[in-house]
């Protein structure tokens, strides 16, 4: 039987061993993590599995110009912009949605880009590239890449008729099967066209909170992206939920769930997403070259068609697609644009009344 | 070394004092530099209107603590995760010190080593995935309610999914490793002589056990406690994924206002609320506590 | 009687491992079947597994994890014991205010304290970094250890070391040959959880970690938008059998629970 000694010296042996353990380990790990980083390296920020990290598009791009790319990612355009406060100097390319540039602008985390250099700028349609959520003072500090639809789909299984009207949401029928994404812009905007209001400034916030509420008995779970919309659905758990018109389109094509998006009469949330370039970039050169790249037709129709994804900024690049394109013939449907209320910038304020109410339409549905 | 024994009280006394130095500085600066000071940070902008960052002018306001009086659902909201606490703490203990009994007294050997270690086990496991799988079996027409219908066909389906029970369980599962292994380590400590001593004096099993063995494991139950109650009041993430529409909690809330709306301020507010919150029940606790102590130190 | 409570109590621990197994299983499960969206019923494939081979990134990140989580729990398993050993066996004046600080580290969401760790770190020059990620693991990690090693520590008392004082024992011999092995399932106990908070530590890594540097529950959960795929089961599969292996290797080669 081994004593107590026996233990006290193998106590402090192991105790000795796993601190120089540790403490190697974790040298050797530095160093492995150090050796990693270069000069010619172009650091991208973005949603993860939002096209700039395609694989094929990297090493395609790095064989071109040398550039490698390295990815950090967010998961919330709050992060988004934490992570260029609190990351100076770190980042070059950044995702910045069209509703925020006009404030990352105004707080100097992203510079203005010299389109004279960006061989795709002309192909760009007008509305979204010159749109003034991306031009400010005269200058360029987004460039308009990717467009969509924030709307709702359904589980085409469950659900035979086409609905047409927002108010889908709240019909009885579908009582305890509605699915809806937890965002108190996106909600109050729901709200808001489902009242009749302007999505961007409702007149009436009460009316939309009455709204939201009436959602008690329809409601089963939030989700808060794309991955947890498709588990939801294949799972039952919801046959009808608020959804993005991208991420629809690859839950069809990529995942090949019965899946159909409607955009209905009242009309639905339009948003455009742009590539800016942060301030103090320490790849200047190799930025310009990536978001040139990114708006190509040459990049987008091959993440279209193999992976999926929102509608192109770029006239050129969407007529390149096949015909029977998701982004061809449901984004390209006449009288579409007329239906959309793009998201507009919203100022601090607004954004912190917005999320009280959800938060307590929340508190409230959670009864 | 053995100059200490004659040495004058004053000696000893400073000598007690390094040792105190010495074995609480360094974790405790650790903490202050990495946690402390920044939180202090923290504090200072709760009285803020806005972070003062990007050249942002922040003015002193009161209002993000106000706010929490005012704006009746955060009240809500805090009864509710603190509901959330309770349930869950006292569920670990139910089930969790029984299991600690067995380990510590009624299982010889190398088995309890390794069954002891197949406790911690879960821990390693990542919370997120852990989660996932809750869901694969408690939604309806998951496994569990599979199992059911085989077992008895005809029942109504399993409606447990996306509500608090969920929710429960998998903070329950989650959590009760922690006080499994605090009562382990409390009760393996307590001699065996001193329950057979009990017991040739005439005590029953039922008094043994009250009088010995409970106040004994205290220490146990109580770390079990703290390190249960005070993170699920403020989790989220299992509330979120388990709970569905009812899956709102404090935590939430908090979150929300670093990933979804820029309002550093009111989300420090909320998080020393939770922590006067956590210190008060404490300090209302403190005498029952210090009577059940006593006895041991 | 005693017999009759022994096995009860014993079927009882049975049914309680079932219970904190059975998500485990199921993790286990899943990752054996070839729907990637989690589809029952099960199809047998381990396409999975073969798909992990090739998957850089997560393979990386878990080395990450592993070692960042050896190294946060010798620093932290040693600063905890030393700091509970105080608190147990001394009185001293300010005792009550440091047991009080160790609660903000387990009450404030570590969302907070990640933020401001990152505010701080930046303001004075350290930035992100794998120093940073270690300071930060660390500091959580010390209140659980405290915690565990006091509980052990309070339920023991000071008696046998106040014996071995009056046997002439010195404070060194003293901690060393008792204090020490008395500790030691408190300390093991609070190693392991410190490996626990380490390895499944996501905001903090999110926030301090160097871009490029990830780390498994970092992967994982951000993995949530773009897809969560059985990958995932099958690396925590993987992790789960050698950890139970090193465990059970471990248990067979150091007695720690006392002779009895």
């Amino acid at each position: 039987m081994r004593s107590n000694s026996d233990w006290r010296g193998s106590t402090r042996r192991n105790f000795a061993r796993y601190l120089v353990l540790g403490g190697l380990a974790l040298a050797a790990g530095s160093m492995g993590a150090a050796g990693a980083a270069s000069a010619k390296d172009l650091h991208v920020l973005n949603w993860q599995g939002y096209g700039t990290d395609e694989a094929w598009a990297t090493k395609l791009f790095e064989e071109r110009t040398g550039c490698k790319v390295v990815h950090d990612y967010f998961n919330s355009e709050e992060e988004m912009l934490t992570k260029l406060r609190t990351n100076p100097g770190t980042y070059d390319v950044v995702l910045i949605n069209s509703a925020f540039t006009q404030a990352a602008a105004k707080e100097q985390l992203i510079q203005a880009i010299d389109t004279s250099k960006l061989t795709n700028w002309k192909d760009l349609n007008p509305k979204l590239r010159d749109s003034t959520y991306l031009n400010t003072g005269g200058k360029t500090y987004g460039l308009s890449w990717v467009w969509g639809v924030t709307s709702f789909a359904y589980n085409t299984d469950d659900i035979k008729t086409k609905p047409e009207s927002v108010q889908a949401l709240w019909d009885p029928a579908y009582a305890g099967k509605v699915g809806w994404r937890d965002d108190p812009v996106e909600a109050v905007a729901f709200g808001a066209i489902a009242t009749g209001q302007d999505p961007n400034n409702p007149a009436d916030l009460d009316k939309v909170k009455q709204k939201l509420l009436a959602l008690k008995p329809q409601l089963k779970t939030f989700w808060s992206s794309e991955d947890e919309w498709n588990k939801h659905l294949q799972g039952g758990d919801f046959e009808i939920a608020t959804y993005w018109s991208g991420s629809a389109a690859r839950s069809k094509k990529a995942f090949k769930l019965p899946v159909e998006f409607v955009i209905p009469k009242e009309g639905a949330i339009g948003w455009f997403d742009g590539l800016s370039i942060a301030a103090n970039a320490p790849n200047l050169d190799c930025a310009l070259k990536f978001i040139d790249f990114m708006v190509s037709p040459e990049f987008y129709v091959k993440w279209d068609t193999t992976v999926g994804a929102p509608a192109s900024a770029n006239d050129k690049a969407n007529a390149a697609l096949p015909a029977d394109a998701f982004n061809r013939v449901v984004m390209g449907q006449p009288g579409l644009q007329e239906r959309l209320f793009y998201m507009a910038p919203l100022t601090d304020d607004q954004r912190k009344q917005f999320t009280e109410l959800w938060e307590s339409v929340k508190t409230e549905l959670g009864k | 070394m053995s100059a200490s024994r004659h040495s004058a009280s004053g000696s000893a006394a400073s000598r007690r004092r390094w040792a105190v130095i010495g074995l609480t500085g360094p974790a405790y600066l650790w903490l202050a530099f990495t946690v402390l000071l920044p939180l202090s940070a923290m504090l200072y902008f709760s009285f803020l209107t806005v972070a003062p960052i990007g050249a942002r002018v922040a003015e002193p306001t009161l209002g993000n603590y106000l706010d929490y009086f005012r704006k009746g659902f955060y009240l809500t909201l805090t009864g509710r995760s603190l509901w959330l606490g309770v349930w869950v703490t006292v569920l670990c203990l139910l089930l969790g010190f029984p299991a600690a009994l067995a380990l510590a007294k009624y299982v010889k050997g190398r088995w309890r080593e390794a069954l002891f270690l197949l406790v911690v086990l879960p821990f390693w496991s990542n919370a997120l995935v852990r989660t996932f799988s809750w869901t694969m079996v408690l939604r309806s027409d998951g496994m569990l309610d599979n199992a059911l219908q085989a077992v008895f066909p005809g029942l109504p389906h399993l409606d447990i999914m996306f509500t608090f029970t969920a929710v429960v369980i998998g903070l329950v599962h989650s959590f009760l490793p922690y006080m499994i292994l605090t009562c382990y380590i409390s009760l393996q400590a307590i001699d065996d002589s001193l329950l057979e001593a009990a017991r040739s004096l005439g005590a029953a099993g039922p008094t043994v056990f009250r009088r010995i063995v409970l106040p004994l494991s205290m220490p146990g139950i109580l770390a079990g406690t703290i390190l249960i109650f005070v993170p699920v009041i403020g989790s989220f993430m299992e509330p979120r994924i388990l709970g569905g529409r009812g899956g709102f909690m404090l935590g939430n809330v908090i979150e929300d206002q670093f990933t979804v709306v820029f309002n550093w301020p009111l989300g420090a507010a909320l998080s020393f609320i939770l922590l006067a919150i956590v210190l008060l029940i404490l300090a209302a606790f403190y005498p029952l506590l210090r009577r059940n102590l006593q006895g041991l130190a | 009687m005693t017999r009759l409570w022994g096995t009860a109590l014993r079927v009882y621990l049975a049914v309680t491992l079932a219970f904190l197994y059975l998500p485990i299983a199921v993790m286990v499960l899943m990752a054996f079947n070839q729907s990637p969206l989690y589809k029952l019923p099960m199809v047998w494939d381990t396409v999975w597994f073969e798909k992990l081979v090739d998957n850089d990134r997560l393979l990386t990140a878990a080395a990450h994890s592993i070692v960042l989580a050896l190294a946060n729990t010798a620093v932290a398993t040693a600063l905890g014991t030393m700091a509970a050993f105080a608190f147990a066996r001394y009185q001293f004046r300010g005792k009550t205010l440091l047991q009080i600080l160790l609660f903000p580290p387990i009450t404030i969401p570590w969302l907070i304290i990640g933020t401001s760790m990152l505010v701080l770190f930046f303001w004075i020059g350290i930035g992100r970094g794998l120093h940073s990620l270690l300071l930060g693991h660390v500091a959580l990690s010390i209140p659980y250890v405290v915690v565990v090693v006091g509980a052990r520590l309070k339920t023991f008392g000071p008696v046998y070391e106040e014996a071995a004082a009056t046997l002439g024992a010195t404070p060194w011999q003293r901690f060393w040959r008792i204090s020490a092995p008395l500790m030691a399932p408190g300390v093991i106990a609070a190693a392991l959880f410190a490996f626990a908070v380490s390895f499944d530590q996501f905001v903090i890594s999110y926030f301090l970690a160097p871009p490029g540097w990830t780390t498994l529950p970092v992967e994982i959960y951000s993995s949530i938008r773009k897809g969560f795929t059985p990958e995932i089961n099958a690396i925590s599969s993987i992790i789960i059998f050698v950890s139970m292996g090193l465990m059970l290797v471990f248990a067979r080669l150091y007695r720690f629970g006392g002779e009895r």
